[in-house]
């Protein structure tokens, strides 16, 4: 990035900040804030240690030192200046979750394809926090990262005090670690008084118990519901090995029977086939695999993180940290409704040809000298792929 | 809680106050002779908890105040005793033991009265029918320190922020709050005049001490035996010899057991030495990182984290025995040492 491309990015996101509203996290003051400002780039400098007792004096300093990247701490610390950790006396942190596309198990090359696949996982995470944890919708607040994921902060008082192994308990639930599936569903030896394992019965949870029981039993039921439901379920059912036509239609007969069915939810399993029972097994792993949100642990168990400002701008997209509410997420496109910039056209030198798609345009974007919408000017810029003007 | 329960939980923090109220100053607590028998249960509560782990508790229901009071005041002059002499050893096991022997008596108590101990602790409980609700936080904060599988969060019915937990568990989760509230207090400030009051039972508790812990040998394990190795670790070594690539947490488990049972830094550098793609350095930086530049090497992790990332491999009979791969190693050296005793005993008779 040259000084000239530094100095444009410098001034659009200078007037963004003159307007923007930094969104203020609980007890901003005591919290650590860092930066890495355009005047120390293209070095990547870190400064961090600060502290800012008042909203204005927070404004300003965004709108006159105009940070590239901006964090503040998930900890509340006493003293949150002090220049080094053990000085600063930890008081407690928010409970934070990081979802990346990067640590996801397959990565498509797309941008948006990836952003796509991070906001499934994104609300599978919602599902486990609301259902399971019992958090409220206020109580959770997500943010999309202007990069390639999302950052879920929850405040509530009764998480705060967590310490970094209780906080890997939790990431351990969401993503299935540690699991003993043997417990919730499959064959299970019983000792009898003799205390010999010889009797075995097949356990299954019930959609009441909670936990990975309950989800584990609505999966498979959903699942199986789905199949009796459309086009030739016999065939479909005895595409699965060790399914037979006898056992397919028993279990077309038990889903098309809301008694049997009600009795199935509630864990009850005598009625259903030894075959039957295998593809239960079956669907149990499965669901497990399908169910789990992949969070970034290290960022959970990090009491004294720095994690990015939402309502400021990540450097290296140009794209603003955005906060969301449950009920936006489902719908939000990043790539439309993070974009702050407007459409009127930038000279740019473009060093990596790149395909963008942004507010709905798609460009293949060539090397060289051209004109480009300034959202997606300031963007592929921000991601070192073009310099500002014509040389 | 009636004088009988706080005689029981002493550690409650309604038997302080309670045992305020009646006045006996430190003097009388130390010196007063009818109240030798408290201060003979005060120790008793020491030597079994060195001895036995647990705390025999008296049946209460039958008796008179008399023997409540001084089942009671007991429970401060045992503290007064373990500050004294003040090993951190010591401190741990009698914390254990009076948590352990009051977990046990929990588990016969009814509801309300396991509702009124939690809530001394800070943890809310409701009950049910059959079964107990406790907040997941207040639950992974007793739990975590659990080693066995099944009290992972992951494996609990979890229902909008609730956990599901039975009367027993509850009394198994309350030992830990104990444990903690016990051990964090000690030692107590104590005098040295105090002490010098208590001379007798210190020196008897001091000897049966020293007793367990040579019996276990806990302060010098000597050289290093790989043949008492773990299977974990054996099996690590022998995939680090023929040059395969062990993942990031087995290493680091791999590199702070060898640190803790007292190979160097240069040992360890070298048995890493037979992969091609070798790095001293960066090695060396690691495995210096994970020793500590003050001289405490991490800890490795217990057994249960070692199952949680699919690093506990071949556990043998041994390991029924065991929560850590340090203990392991700990017992299986000591049960060694033991036997070639044995035989030189035999030999010189």
């Amino acid at each position: 990035m040259n000084d000239k491309t530094l100095r444009f990015l410098k001034k659009r996101f200078q007037d963004y900040y003159q307007d923007a509203h930094i969104h203020l996290p609980p007890e901003y003051t005591s919290r650590e804030w860092g930066f890495i400002l355009f005047d120390d780039m293209p070095k990547t400098v870190m400064r961090r240690h600060m502290a800012f007792g008042s909203s204005g004096e927070l404004q300003d300093y965004f709108s006159w030192t105009v940070p590239a990247h901006a964090y503040y701490s998930v900890a509340y610390y006493e003293y949150p200046n002090a220049s080094n950790m053990k000085d600063k006396n930890w008081l407690q942190s928010d409970l934070i979750f990081d979802l990346d596309a990067d640590h996801l198990p397959h990565v498509p090359d797309s941008y948006p394809e990836m952003l796509e696949n991070v906001k499934q996982e994104a609300l599978k995470l919602y599902d486990f926090l609301s259902d399971d944890f019992g958090f409220g919708e206020d109580d959770i607040n997500i943010v999309f990262s202007g990069g390639r994921g999302y950052h879920f902060h929850i405040s509530h008082p009764s998480v705060r005090s967590l310490g970094s192994a209780e906080r890997r308990e939790i990431v351990d639930y969401i993503s299935g670690r540690g699991l003993d599936i043997s417990q919730i569903i499959g064959k299970s030896y019983v000792s009898g008084d003799s205390g010999r394992r010889d009797a075995s019965m097949f356990v299954f949870p019930s959609e009441n118990d909670g936990g990975w029981g309950a989800k584990i039993n609505r999966y498979i039921i959903s699942y199986i519901s789905n199949i009796v439901n459309s086009n030739k379920p016999i065939k479909k059912l005895t595409d699965f090995s060790g399914v037979g036509k006898t056992t397919a239609e028993k279990l077309v007969n038990i889903f098309n029977d809301e008694k049997q069915l009600s009795l199935l939810k509630k864990g009850k399993i005598d009625m259903v086939s030894n075959t039957s029972k295998n593809l239960f097994e079956h669907l149990g792993k499965q669901a497990v695999d399908n169910l789990i949100a992949n969070v970034d642990e290290p960022v959970t168990a990090d009491v004294k993180r720095l994690i990015r400002v939402p309502g400021s701008l990540h450097g290296g997209s140009g794209l603003r940290v955005t906060t969301l509410s449950a009920s936006e997420l489902e719908d939000f496109k990043p790539l439309e409704n993070a974009v702050v910039f407007k459409d009127n056209p930038i000279t740019v030198n473009v060093t990596q040809p790149s395909i963008i798609e942004m507010k709905g345009n798609k460009y293949h974007v060539d090397e060289g000298v051209q004109d480009l919408p300034e959202y997606a000017a300031i963007y592929l810029m921000c991601r070192g792929g073009a310099e500002y003007g014509s040389n | 809680m009636d004088s009988k329960s706080l005689a029981l939980y002493p550690f409650v923090t309604e038997a302080f106050s309670y045992v305020e109220t009646l006045g006996f100053s430190l003097e009388r607590l130390l010196n007063s002779r009818a109240l030798d028998s408290a201060r003979f249960r005060g120790k008793e509560r020491v030597l079994q908890s060195i001895e036995d782990g647990e705390i025999q508790k008296p049946g209460l229901s039958g008796s008179g105040e008399e023997k409540t009071f001084l089942e009671l005041l007991s429970y401060p002059f045992s503290r007064i005793l373990v500050s004294c002499i003040n090993d951190s050893y010591l401190i741990r096991r009698y914390a254990l033991a009076e948590a352990e022997s009051a977990s046990k008596l929990l588990k016969t108590e009814n509801k309300d009265f396991l509702v009124e101990i939690a809530n001394d602790f800070n943890v809310s409980i409701t009950p049910f029918d059959s079964h107990f609700a406790m907040h997941f936080t207040d639950y992974i904060k007793l739990a975590n320190t659990m080693k066995d599988l099944k009290w992972k969060l992951v494996n609990r019915r979890l229902k909008r922020g609730y956990v599901h937990i039975t009367h027993e568990e509850v009394a198994r989760l309350l030992q830990e709050a104990i444990r903690d509230r016990i051990q964090n207090a000690l030692p107590l400030d104590v005098s040295s005049e105090v002490c010098n009051t208590c001379n007798s039972h210190i020196d008897e508790i001091k000897e049966v001490l020293q007793n367990r812990k040579s019996d276990i040998n806990i302060d010098d394990m000597g050289e290093v035996d790989t043949e008492s190795f773990p299977p974990c670790i054996s099996n690590a070594i022998s995939g680090v010899s023929t040059g395969a690539n062990l993942g990031h947490s087995m290493r680091f488990a791999l590199t702070s057991f060898l640190l803790n049972v007292g190979m160097t830094v240069d040992e360890i550098v070298d048995m890493f030495n037979v992969s091609p793609d070798f790095d001293e350095e960066k090695t060396r930086y690691q495995i210096e990182h994970i020793a500590g530049s003050s001289g405490a090497p991490y800890t490795p992790p217990s057994c249960q984290t070692m199952k949680t990332y699919g690093n506990c491999y071949g556990g043998d009979e041994f390991c029924q025995k065991i929560k850590h791969p340090l203990n392991y190693y700990r017992k299986k050296l000591y049960k060694k040492a033991k036997k070639e005793k044995e035989k030189s005993q035999q030999q010189d008779g």
